[in-house]
């Protein structure tokens, strides 16, 4: 996108009139964005989403949790509404809402933690619980600075990677954990199964530390905590409320900048000398991916061009090791880009039609992707479900490459509603009316790839069995604002 | 546990806890056996004079294998025990974590439970509840949706879509033509549903396949989930699973996470219960099968039946075990879970 005075709207206009105009006419502005598809695909939506919601953040006053919660989601709901396909901005809403009630719990307990010596039922029980894979929420309640330091393994490999590219002097502990790991989130499931015993949320009273006596808590008291809060909050200002969740954010914004060059570090896990990789599709992660296992190894890529929606972008990319779209992006300049065939890596261009007969050379696919699902399942540009199957048949592998910040809560309970139809004249043009008049054409942008046909999913945090993606979907997203 | 060995007029109660078992279960027919099973252990914690965490678990453990001991099919009912047992040394052991009090006051915590009982129960069918909600989002509009037997929550589930929208979905309903309580339950449910102005198409075990080509999704109940994801329910489930996987037909399972059992069968044969299903003979002289026995689904089982443990499963009443790979998702009160999840609710709570 040539950056100019006469900008095409888009990402990069968006996010330069964001700086001068308020937060009402911006999320109107995305709004419109969104539906005439002027921001599209998920890393510019994602990148878009945050820097307004921080700047409805920034623009929020007082220090009423509840209200700025219910301020995120009506703007969540409306930006949502505007495309409901594009997943990534509910993705992006449901963190910030999810950073929020953190918080106001890790605020709420550590008043009460030094306030009153009983302490609260959740604190004292999820820290006696000898659970071991929750060691990391229990932690985390106390003190949002120790959470760099029982850091999940995954998240930590990449701190020293992370330090050479972001302002560690900030708030060093910080780093991605907060956001990219959101630890207490894990507690709501602690005691999942005892919830027969629990008291039903009605009938425990609020607002005293030794009110809940429900012996697991948690779920009841997520609410109660707000509750609590807005008294809380009310009376004293003794938190920075809106400080700590416009960090959160940045660190949100962090990790969407940081999630490829995370995920392309781990390449050399995955790429082998003299491999052949069948990939589709135009995709800046799966490229840097590739390009960094170019650095040291040599193999073979073997690319199905997505005829027809994305064909140019793919060939763009082959040319400039560049996709087009993910413009706005000028303050990574120093990273290099190379197309992999300056690199010596050999790349054939391929047709989707001819992936079944090519794929049993084929050592290993890898999948961009538009979206992940609850599921494990994916949505990814057409032509992904017929890649994916044909690898089966043959036994190849499948990897799919996404940021977390693409992994969705929503469970696709109704795929059709998650497939785009895109401009049917790129299939058959208009021109040739005597054909379109005998013939329905469709023109499908998406494919929705069923869980049990992907054999590895490789994120920021590491790689995980598609199974596992329940797990990283309860750590990030909070079950109360999975319904916007 | 650290238990003391303690007499023995200590740790053998005098309590019915069988008796108490089977009221629990005919007073409410609404009531499934796991939670049927953690109220007779209330109860008996209520008539019996313990004062000490060991005492209390010693009598938990031997009530408890009374219990498992003569039920046919303890596996439901032991979700219920094991879960009882655990929340008890987790919330014994740490009195505070339940904020009544001073951390050895045995006394009142015995009370919060005792006073507790109804609460459990009333949970319980909240839980159901959640989930039909859960689970309504998964029948869209114009589906069809294939079910078997005379699973509550599947039936609550199916009512609750039938009863909150405009949307028109079809069941087929695969029952037996026994006269078992859960071919029963099911006809129950059957009925219920046309009632709503749903159309119901009720078919035999043998015409899954048949029917398959016209389903879009399987929904099924469960007895037990066992650690690996995988379920235990009525028999024909198994099938049913694997039929559903050959098609490529979503195939979810509901059931309360109180159901979660620590089991982990690898096959058919590794449940821990003794079933006559594969009754190999030479003579053609077929034994009168005991057809007035009745089946089980979630505790409707072991109403009538007086006879000592280990009678003759037939396949009226017997079940199967479907493994993790033939599930697609497990509705439970607290989301959809996938099957590789259930092991870590489990492990949460044992270790």
């Amino acid at each position: 996108m040539a950056p100019g005075v006469g900008l095409a709207p888009g990402l990069t206009s968006f996010l330069k009139s964001l700086k001068t105009s308020a937060a009402d006419p911006s999320v109107e502005y995305l709004i419109s964005l969104l539906k005439r598809r002027q921001i599209r695909n998920s890393r510019p939506c994602a990148i878009a989403t945050a820097a307004l919601i921080s700047k409805v953040v920034g623009e929020f006053k007082g220090n009423d949790a509840a209200r700025l919660l219910e301020r995120i989601r009506q703007v969540g709901r409306r930006l949502t509404a505007a495309q409901p396909r594009e997943v990534v901005v509910g993705n992006i809403v449901r963190r910030v809402l999810g950073l929020v009630r953190e918080v106001v719990e890790d605020n709420v307990e550590e008043k009460l933690a030094t306030g009153s010596d009983t302490g609260r039922s959740t604190p004292t029980q999820s820290q006696d619980l000898p659970s071991r894979p929750h060691l990391n929420s229990t932690i985390s309640q106390m003190s949002p600075l120790r959470h760099a330091a029982i850091e999940p393994i995954e998240t930590s490999a990449y701190a020293s990677d992370m330090s050479d590219s972001t302002d560690l002097t900030k708030r060093p502990p910080l780093l991605t954990s907060h956001t990219s790991y959101a630890p207490s989130s894990a507690a709501p499931l602690v005691n999942s199964l005892f919830g027969l015993f629990s008291q039903p949320a009605d009938s425990s009273t609020a607002s005293t530390p030794t009110g809940p006596n429900s012996p697991d808590g948690r779920s009841t008291t997520h609410s109660l905590n707000l509750d609590r809060l807005v008294d809380l909050s009310r009376s004293q200002q003794y938190f920075d409320l809106k400080g700590e969740v416009m960090s959160g954010i940045m660190e949100l914004q962090e990790e969407l900048e940081q999630s490829d060059k995370q995920i392309a570090d781990l390449a050399h896990e995955h790429i082998h000398a003299n491999e052949i990789i069948l990939t589709h599709t135009a995709s800046t992660t799966v490229q840097k991916f590739l390009t960094k296992a170019a650095k040291n190894r040599k193999f073979t890529v073997v690319h199905a061009e997505t005829y027809p929606h994305d064909n140019e972008a793919t060939h763009e990319v082959l040319l400039t090791g560049r996709k087009q779209d993910a413009a706005g992006k000028t303050h990574d300049d120093d990273d290099k880009w190379k197309c992999l065939t300056e690199l010596g890596i050999p790349v054939y261009v391929i047709p989707d039609s001819h992936v079944f007969a090519i794929m049993s050379r084929v050592n290993k696919v890898i999948l961009a992707t538009h979206t992940v699902l609850a599921n494990g399942g994916l949505v990814a540009a057409g032509g992904a479900h017929l890649i994916a199957q044909a690898a089966k048949s043959h036994q190849t592998p499948v990897v799919v490459l996404s940021g977390v910040y693409k992994l969705s809560p929503v469970y696709p309970f109704d795929l059709d509603e998650l497939i785009e139809y895109g401009n049917v004249g790129a299939v058959v043009p208009y021109e040739d009316g005597e054909f379109v008049d005998k013939v329905d054409v469709e023109h499908p942008l998406y494919d929705y790839v069923p869980a049990d046909l992907v054999d590895l999913y490789i994120t920021n945090l590491g790689g995980h069995a598609p199974s596992f993606l329940y797990r990283i979907v309860a750590d990030h997203y909070r079950p109360e604002d999975t319904v916007l | 546990m650290s238990i003391a060995p303690l007499s023995k007029e200590l740790t053998m109660p005098d309590f019915d806890i069988v008796g108490a078992y089977r009221r629990i279960l005919s007073e409410d027919s609404e009531l499934t056996m796991p939670v049927a099973a953690i109220e007779a252990l209330v109860e008996a914690i209520a008539a019996s004079s313990v004062s000490t965490v060991a005492e209390t678990l010693d009598l938990l453990s031997n009530l408890t294998s009374i219990l498992k001991a003569s039920i046919a099919n303890p596996i439901s009912l032991s979700a219920g025990t094991d879960l009882f047992q655990r929340y008890l040394i987790t919330t014994l052991n740490r009195p505070a974590a339940l904020n009544l009090g001073s951390n050895d006051d045995f006394k009142i915590i015995r009370n919060h439970l005792i006073s507790n009982g109804n609460l459990f129960v009333e949970r319980a069918k909240q839980s159901r509840e959640k989930i039909a909600s859960f689970g309504t989002s998964f029948i869209r509009e114009g589906a069809t949706i294939l079910t078997n037997g005379g699973s509550r929550v599947v039936g609550a589930l199916l009512r609750r879509a039938a009863e909150s929208s405009t949307m028109r979905f079809k069941v087929i309903y695969v029952l037996s033509s026994s006269s078992s309580a859960d071919a029963e339950g099911g006809r129950k449910t059957v009925a219920d549903l046309r009632t709503h102005n749903v159309p119901v198409a009720v078919i035999p075990d043998s015409a899954v396949a048949y029917s398959l080509g016209k389903v879009d999704m399987v929904i099924v109940g469960a007895e037990g989930v066992v650690e690996n994801g995988g379920i235990i329910s009525r028999l024909g489930t198994y099938q049913m699973g694997l039929l559903a996987k050959s098609k490529g037909k979503p195939f979810y399972v509901v059931a309360e996470s109180h159901k979660f059992v620590r089991l982990y069968p690898l096959n058919q044969f590794d449940l821990p219960i003794d079933q006559k299903i594969l009754d190999f003979s030479i003579s053609d002289d077929v034994k009168a099968v005991d057809g007035a026995k009745v089946a089980e689904d979630e505790g409707v089982a072991d109403l009538g039946s007086s006879e000592p443990k280990h009678s003759a499963h037939t396949a009226a009443n017997a079940v199967d075990f479907t493994p993790p790979d033939l599930i697609s998702g497990i509705i439970t009160e607290s989301g959809v879970l996938t099957p590789s999840a259930v092991s870590e609710e489990l492990i949460k709570i044992w270790f």
